[in-house]
């Protein structure tokens, strides 16, 4: 695979070590993880600004590092397009000159072309003669892309591009962004610390937590199949719980949690076998909790599996949702603070089920939306 | 005022220019690599570019002798080789005056550097540039405001100097007696007219010269 990348490397600092090995093909790879997991340093490596101690660097079938061979390129022979936090444009040049600044190499007409293509592309042909203090967040953040476009990368590196937005402009960046990568075709490596942008973006997810890689999966299999507890917490995933196995099988696994029976599928693919009274942890996503409507008759416990009980303690609106916080009709402490389970409705269901004049509810989760999490 | 005035005037501006041009060829290159680069030795060459900013003039003057007098460690090899000794020249002016202003232009240019986001640097590098192409086209253009407010101080101290200048080039008239020189005379001799005419001149320049770095001090940020 020509276009791919793959990097095995260890950086040790004071009070830091970095070891990371992880691959990604064509596409956009998110490096993600909270701030101080070595993202940004991975990148850096990538780029041949920071030297690792140990480890390999390969991208589009040629060796940027290998520590062994004694390789290790200098950042200006990579030609990898690196698009740093903030965009680092040239503040004393202007917009054009910031993006042919990497064309100096090339004859004066093909670098005033291809330096007016990517402006025209990008959408900022106009504003050529501007300095970078005269333009919008989001311009600068598309002419430090196409700054970095422009020379024909193999690999375009972006360091959190969109962070020093507001968060509006962010949303509306992050649409754009997503189309301008497809488009290019380039293979991407994008750093984060936002799972919402990890997950619009990236194909394939690489999750950091210091300086280590914990999990690398496309972006579903993060989302749905968490590889442990602890990426479950990284991505942010809500209503991780505590329970113990009472028999697991290939296909279906039983469990007890604040005096519940319920039946969780196995995860698909590799199956996961703990002893009947082993402590087990899973989530349950709050979107995937069924209230059940009272007027339709009482609930019956053969259409709605893994049947609860309970009250809403506390809530929270956050626009277009609401996110309910349910204690169950059991005794004994809830299993988060306050409650048990975190459900979230969109605003219409609130306003219909009168969720605000209505507090006691029975609600479901099918089987399939109990996710187990390997210890 | 007097022929003589006039000539130490003159002096003064010839060496202190002459002393600026020799800060900045010398000056800005090591204000560079302090700010950025790691070297052995790096702590010493800190320290031996400011010490003249501490030391009275009189030691860095000796220093200068001990170095480039007729029997000095550079001079007694450049009076064999030429025959020439650089005391009591007006060149002997120049030099002490660079080495008494290197101090000012270096700790500015330095500080300018270093305020310069590293980032801009490493993003020129990625983009194809080598180091010292990223520090003419990137580093030093950004840090320009700073390194002439450092060139402008260096100018001020450099027609100020008095004690290092006597030590190595002596207080010739018409050859190495400059305006800060010409006014100890004066006040010696009981030229009052001199001394106040010459004293009125340099505070005018220096007074210029600092309402010129301190706005170029101002737009640096």
């Amino acid at each position: 695979m020509s276009e791919g990348l793959s990097v095995s490397i260890v950086k040790r600092l004071p009070g830091f070590a970095l070891d990371v090995a992880w691959s990604a093909g064509g596409g956009v790879a998110v490096l993600f993880g909270p701030s101080g997991a070595g993202k940004t340093l991975t990148l850096q490596c990538l780029a041949g600004l920071v030297r690792p101690d140990a480890g390999r660097i390969v991208v589009g079938g040629r060796v940027f590092f290998d520590a062994e061979a004694g390789i290790d390129l200098a950042p200006q022979r990579r030609r990898l397009g690196y698009v740093f936090q903030g965009g680092a444009l040239f503040p004393h040049l202007s917009v054009v000159d910031n993006v042919a600044f990497g064309l100096r190499d090339r004859p004066g007409g093909e670098r005033r072309r291809r330096a007016a293509a990517v402006l025209e592309r990008l959408g900022l042909a106009g504003l050529e003669a501007r300095r970078p203090g005269e333009l919008s967040g989001g311009q600068r953040q598309r002419v430090a892309l196409g700054r970095a476009l422009a020379i024909e990368p193999a690999v375009v590196l972006l360091d959190e591009p969109l962070s020093a937005l507001d968060a509006p402009l962010r949303r509306a960046l992050r649409e754009d962004l997503r189309v301008v990568l497809r488009e290019w075709g380039i293979p991407v490596v994008l750093v984060t610390h936002d799972f919402a942008e990890a997950y619009r973006l990236g194909d394939r997810i690489v999750v950091y937590a210091q300086g280590r890689v914990v999990q690398a999966a496309a972006r579903e299999e993060l989302l749905w199949q968490p590889a442990s507890e602890a990426v479950a917490r990284i991505v942010g995933i809500r209503n991780v719980l505590h329970g113990t196995v009472v028999k697991a099988t290939p296909d279906r696994i039983q469990l007890r949690w604040r005096g519940q029976l319920l039946e969780a599928v196995n995860r698909p693919g590799h199956a996961y076998l703990p002893p009947p009274g082993a402590p087990i942890a899973f989530f349950i996503r709050p979107e995937y909790v069924r209230l059940i409507r009272k007027d339709r008759g009482a609930a019956d416990p053969a259409h709605h599996m893994n049947l609860m009980r309970g009250e809403v303690v506390a809530e929270e609106d956050y626009g277009t949702t609401w996110t309910l916080r349910l204690r169950l009709d059991e005794p004994g402490p809830p299993a988060q603070a306050d409650h048990d389970l975190e459900v979230e409705v969109p605003h219409l269901v609130y306003e219909i089920l009168e969720i605000a004049h209505d507090r006691r509810w029975e609600f479901s989760i099918h089987r399939g939306s109990i996710h187990v999490l390997p210890a | 005022m007097t022929p003589e005035t006039w000539s130490a005037l003159a002096l003064s501006i010839r060496v202190a220019a002459l002393a600026t041009i020799l800060n900045a060829l010398i000056g800005i290159p090591i204000a560079y690599a302090l700010a950025r680069r790691r070297f052995r030795g790096k702590a010493l060459v800190d320290l031996v570019v400011t010490l003249p900013l501490v030391l009275p003039p009189t030691v860095t003057g000796y220093y200068l002798i001990v170095l480039l007098g007729r029997r000095g460690w550079l001079g007694a090899p450049l009076h064999a080789a030429t025959g020439w000794t650089i005391t009591f020249t007006w060149w002997a002016a120049v030099v002490a005056a660079t080495v008494m202003a290197l101090p000012l232009l270096v700790r500015t240019a330095r500080a300018a550097i270093e305020s310069v986001d590293r980032d801009l640097e490493r993003a020129a590098w990625t983009l194809g540039r080598p180091e010292w192409r990223t520090a003419l086209e990137v580093t030093l253009p950004l840090a320009r405001n700073g390194i002439l407010a450092g060139l402008v101080l260096a100018f001020a101290r450099a027609l100020g100097e008095f004690g290092a200048t006597l030590m190595l080039a002596g207080n010739i008239p018409g050859r190495t007696a400059t305006v800060p020189l010409t006014i100890y005379t004066a006040v010696q001799t009981g030229e009052d007219a001199t001394a106040w005419a010459l004293v009125g001149v340099l505070t005018a320049l220096s007074c210029l010269v600092l309402i010129a770095a301190n706005r170029l001090g101002a737009r640096a940020t």
